[in-house]
């Protein structure tokens, strides 16, 4: 693994982000550990959360991400490290201890309390004065359009009012931090976009530290200020939505964010502007400087997002092969190129404005700006799946 | 809320099993410091010191009384007593009597609770509600409620006499006939609840299924649901054979002499004859005859475990 | 022949058939309540005329029922007391932690539901009676406590079972401590449950016989014992209203099971009657 600093990682925050005045607090988490039974969940997770962020835990099933949320929530105790919630140690504190908001993927409704009951029950728990607690409950009903419907049971509520209701609960008492776990997992598509949007609009108008796990990329692209792609328990890389894509640090998360393409190569000169790859199908490939030093000379593997290659004219570009398929979605186009006297496992996929599509058949040329190309030493192949079946 | 139900995503089952004794006990001391365990001994404590104080000592002690000489030191005698005479005669009739009763709860409750899984859902819940209720109704009552009925001027009778049914009034009181009729209406309830839970979890598109490769009506019953059933069957039989080994009220009050059951022994020693010993070995024969009741069935079920992975494996 | 299309006649004889054993069932508690009420006692059914003579018999002076009704009730309570301490502690145990020989402690907990009772009786009268506990209400609900708790226990593991374990730390989550979670989250939805487990702790313990006959002395007898003695020995026609009111009792402690689970917390518990946990239970209040 290339020097993947995390235990000191930059705050790149955007500059829309809270801004620190809303009720959010920041939250600092060092290296935190925890194994089950000789199986490493979490690996020496780190990471400053500043307060008003909005960062999500990305990774699929056993990466970690919700097993770290858990140890920040209180729910299970990790083996080392330690996580401070806006200056205080809450490492070793019992859940009610902490004071943070959680939203489960299950709702997690009380099935014997009324919808505003649910809501009032944490500020209750607080001994918040009567009035208050009716302001404040309303308050935060109406905000998450849920003001007609608080005297009917959770069991009354289809599933995107339930877990609008969960969401409320979790804001009421204004944590410091709150913490979501696959919130919209149950939900279907488009319900799950318009509370993307809802999430997203509060956590802005609130100034609302989250926490969010998802294995959902596009989810996390939609609601993030900054990302956490995690596998086997580690943090592969933590940057801005826009840096990941653009900068991927490690073929996983060029994969998982992007679905790249991976062109196997071998390094041919190297300068501190760029690197020339000589692909394994012939062509040649400028991309980004390779970080690594010691892979000069050596093999390695490019990789280009199928949206970042265009069509050029045969026998240009660093590619030239013969288009295979050719799939209409929507705007898009989906294409798939086999290099000349490629194997199946060197075909290459774009993606292209719909008007600008080939016809199956065709001798085309591809081509790519090099700041869209990442290489990577090709020792380091763990994690990528050729097939990225995993894609949304 | 130690070790949350949240917090189990990653499963430990990969463990190494343990190849020391050593490493087994650390591991088991660490168990034991985890607070969840510690709350489950808690909270199993209370109910497994009562239970060991007020059912399993005295039942230990039954077993040494019941070896025990008049004179002190130890013997058989009482149990070569039980399987003597009269009391071998007693006991041969709780057999029997339970034979009978639980074979024939099995057949009504099989017709029962076939028919009901065959009726409409509020036709099935009423007939259901009418078997649950005199389950929880006291069986000394239900038993008196026949006295009641079959009395040589009871309702039975009357409406026998009234059929001019020939040799009405019968006798069917104090005699095999009143026992056998009111044990199994106590016992009838259980085994249709048990056998109801089993039919319904059959698939009736099994039985179309069969249907439509032309199998006639008899068969479908013999080939498909019979087999999909017979587990529950002797479930419920074996289990109502048990119950009836050691049931006192029905035949004490609608028994002659003939239909003494190894209860009513029991109770007659310990209270008239004031035999504590043969009263507890003849206990320990009942605990033992449903200990090897119990063990037919665990054969019986892992025996039909082995044949079905045969089956599949085939 | 099942799942197929049942002929006329095979629903015919089917009809009739189900009735007679719906008959066989109901008729024997039928025929006592009516008779409870009829002027002639033992004599012929349906009776010529009416009387509620026998139920004020039982209050008369100088009769054993009221004594023996008393001790009833005071044993079934009792009983109740101790089998929900049990239940629920035990129920934590096997449903909400974890438990080194589960399995163990399980099979413990529901053997005496298989055990014959006579044994269980015996055993418990080898042990009062030394102690000079015979005729005590204390001895006799102590010992209908090893028949009810089994069915408190299974009562109250599948209400816990039927509880997400989760909703606890949901609300551990908003700042809820372990009383507090107990009292305004895990108790009012188990409500139903305790009200069930309660409700068969105590009818068991009001309609045991068996223990009861071993533990009890010649002054200090319950409710069913007495009316076995009467059946076997005296001739007492008020104990017909006698048996009437047991069978009163069991049917309202059911009702009572079945509106509770109707009214009760999350609504998820449907069905009058508890059948999914009884199911398994071997005739509990029986012999």
């Amino acid at each position: 693994m290339p020097e993947l600093d995390v235990k000191a990682p930059k705050i790149t925050r955007p500059p829309d982000a809270g801004t620190g005045t809303g009720t959010g607090k920041p939250l600092s988490v060092t290296g935190l550990r925890k194994t089950y039974g000789g199986v490493t969940a979490v690996d020496e997770v780190s990471m400053e959360i500043a307060a008003g962020e909005f960062v999500t835990f990305l990774g699929s099933s056993g990466s970690g991400k919700t097993t770290t949320l858990m140890m920040i929530a209180g729910f299970c105790e990790p083996d080392s490290g330690s996580i401070v919630v806006g200056g205080r140690d809450v490492t070793r504190l019992a859940p009610q201890k902490r004071g943070l908001g959680f939203v489960f993927q299950q709702y997690l409704l009380f099935p014997h309390m009324t919808v505003w009951d649910n809501v009032a029950f944490p500020l209750q728990l607080r001994g918040t004065p009567k009035a208050e607690l009716r302001r404040r409950v309303g308050e935060t009903l109406e905000m998450a359009g849920l003001s007609g419907m608080t005297r009917r049971r959770p069991r009354e509520l289809s599933g995107g009012q339930q877990q609008r209701v969960a969401l409320c609960r979790a804001l009421v008492y204004r944590p410091p931090v709150i913490l979501m776990d696959e919130p919209l997992g149950a939900l279907d598509k488009k319900l799950r976009d318009q509370l993307q949007t809802e999430i997203k609009r509060i956590q802005r108008e609130l100034g609302l530290t989250v926490i969010y796990v998802t294995h959902d990329q596009e989810e996390a692209l939609v609601l993030s200020d900054r990302i956490a792609v995690m596998r086997d328990g580690r943090i592969d890389q933590f940057d801005s939505p826009r840096e990941l894509f653009e900068v991927p640090r490690t073929p996983f998360v060029a994969d998982f964010l992007g679905a790249a393409n991976f062109l196997a190569g071998s390094v041919e000169e190297r300068t501190s502007e760029h690197t020339r790859v000589r692909l394994d199908t012939g062509g040649l490939l400028t991309a980004r400087p390779l970080a690594n030093a010691d892979a000069d000379g050596g093999r390695v593997r490019a990789a280009v997002q199928p949206g970042r290659i265009g069509l050029c004219p045969a026998d240009t570009g660093f590619c030239t092969g013969t288009v295979e398929t050719v799939t209409y979605v929507g705007t898009l186009v989906r294409v798939t190129v086999r290099p000349v006297g490629g194997a199946d496992t060197d075909v290459v996929r774009l993606e292209l404005p719909a008007g600008r599509a080939p016809a199956p058949g065709e001798h085309v040329g591809l081509t790519a700006e090099f700041t869209d190309v990442s290489v990577f030493p090709d020792t380091e192949d763990a994690g990528v799946h050729p097939d990225a079946e995993h894609r949304g | 809320m130690a070790g949350s139900a949240l917090a189990t995503q990653p499963q430990p089952q990969s463990q190494p099993a343990p190849t020391a004794t050593p490493g087994r006990m650390s591991r088991l001391r660490r168990a034991l410091a985890e607070r969840r365990t510690r709350y489950g001994l808690l909270n199993a404590a209370p109910v497994v010191v009562y239970l060991l104080i007020l059912f399993v000592y005295p039942i230990f002690s039954t077993l040494l009384l019941s070896l025990k000489g008049e004179e002190g030191g130890w013997t058989l005698h009482w149990y070569a007593d039980a399987f003597q005479g009269a009391n071998l005669e007693i006991l041969l009739t709780t057999l029997r009597i339970s034979a009978e009763t639980s074979l024939l709860s099995l057949v009504i409750g099989f017709l029962l609770a076939n028919a009901v899984t065959r009726l409409k859902p509020l036709w099935a819940g009423l007939v259901m509600l009418v078997v649950i209720v005199p389950h929880f109704i006291s069986a000394l009552v239900r038993t008196y409620g026949w006295i009641i009925l079959l009395g040589e001027h009871g309702v039975v009778n009357n409406v026998l006499t009234d059929l001019h049914i020939p040799g009405a009034p019968f006798q069917l009181l104090y005699n095999e006939i009143g026992v056998v009729i009111g044990t199994t209406s106590v016992m009838l309830p259980y085994t249709v609840l048990l056998l109801y839970a089993v039919m319904r979890a059959v698939d009736r598109r099994l039985l179309a299924a069969a249907a439509s490769m032309g199998a006639g009506r008899i068969t479908i019953f013999r080939r498909v649901y019979l087999p999909l059933v017979a587990s529950g069957l002797v479930n419920a039989g074996v289990l109502c054979f048990i119950l009836c080994l050691g049931y006192y009220l029905t035949p004490a009050l609608m028994g002659g002499p003939k239909q003494t059951m190894v209860a009513s022994l029991i109770d007659d020693q310990v209270m008239k004859q004031n035999q504590w010993n043969g009263a507890s070995a003849l206990g320990i024969i009942l605990l033992l005859l449903t200990f090897a009741g119990l063990l037919l069935l665990r054969l019986l079920k892992s025996a039909g475990e082995a044949y079905r992975k045969r089956g599949t494996a085939s | 022949m099942i799942g197929l299309r049942p002929t006329l006649a095979g629903r015919v004889c089917l009809a009739a058939f189900a009735t007679l054993i719906l008959l066989f069932l109901a008729l024997p508690i039928i025929v006592i309540v009516v008779t409870s009420f009829g002027n002639d006692a033992f004599g012929s059914f349906p009776p010529h005329s009416w009387t509620l003579g026998w139920y004020k018999q039982l209050f008369a002076d100088g009769s054993k029922w009221p004594a023996a009704l008393s001790l009833s009730a005071l044993v079934a309570a009792l009983t109740t007391v101790f089998s929900l301490i049990l239940g629920v502690t035990a129920a934590t145990a096997l449903v909400r932690s974890e438990l080194p020989l589960r399995t163990a402690v399980y099979g413990l907990v529901l053997a005496p539901l298989v055990i014959p009772q006579v044994v269980i009786a015996l055993g418990l009268f080898l042990l009062f009676e030394p102690a000079s506990m015979l005729g005590s209400p204390i001895a006799i609900a102590l010992g209908h406590t090893v028949l009810a708790s089994p069915i408190a226990v299974m009562i109250l593991m599948a209400t816990l079972k039927g509880i997400d374990e989760r909703l606890e730390d949901a609300a551990a989550s908003m700042g809820a401590g372990r009383l507090t979670v107990a009292r305004r989250i895990t108790f009012p939805l188990a409500m139903p449950g305790l009200v069930a487990a309660a409700v068969f702790s105590f009818i068991t313990s009001f309609d045991e016989f068996f223990v009861s006959q071993f533990l009890s002395s010649v002054d200090t007898v319950t409710l069913p014992v007495q009316v076995f003695n009467v059946l076997q020995y005296d001739v007492d026609p008020s104990v017909t209203a006698v048996s009437a009111l047991l069978i009163a009792v069991a049917v309202v402690a059911l009702a009572l099971v079945g509106v509770v689970r109707r009214l009760g917390g999350s609504g998820r518990q449907d069905g009058l009657l508890p059948t999914e946990t009884t199911v398994g239970l071997p005739a509990g209040n029986e012999t």
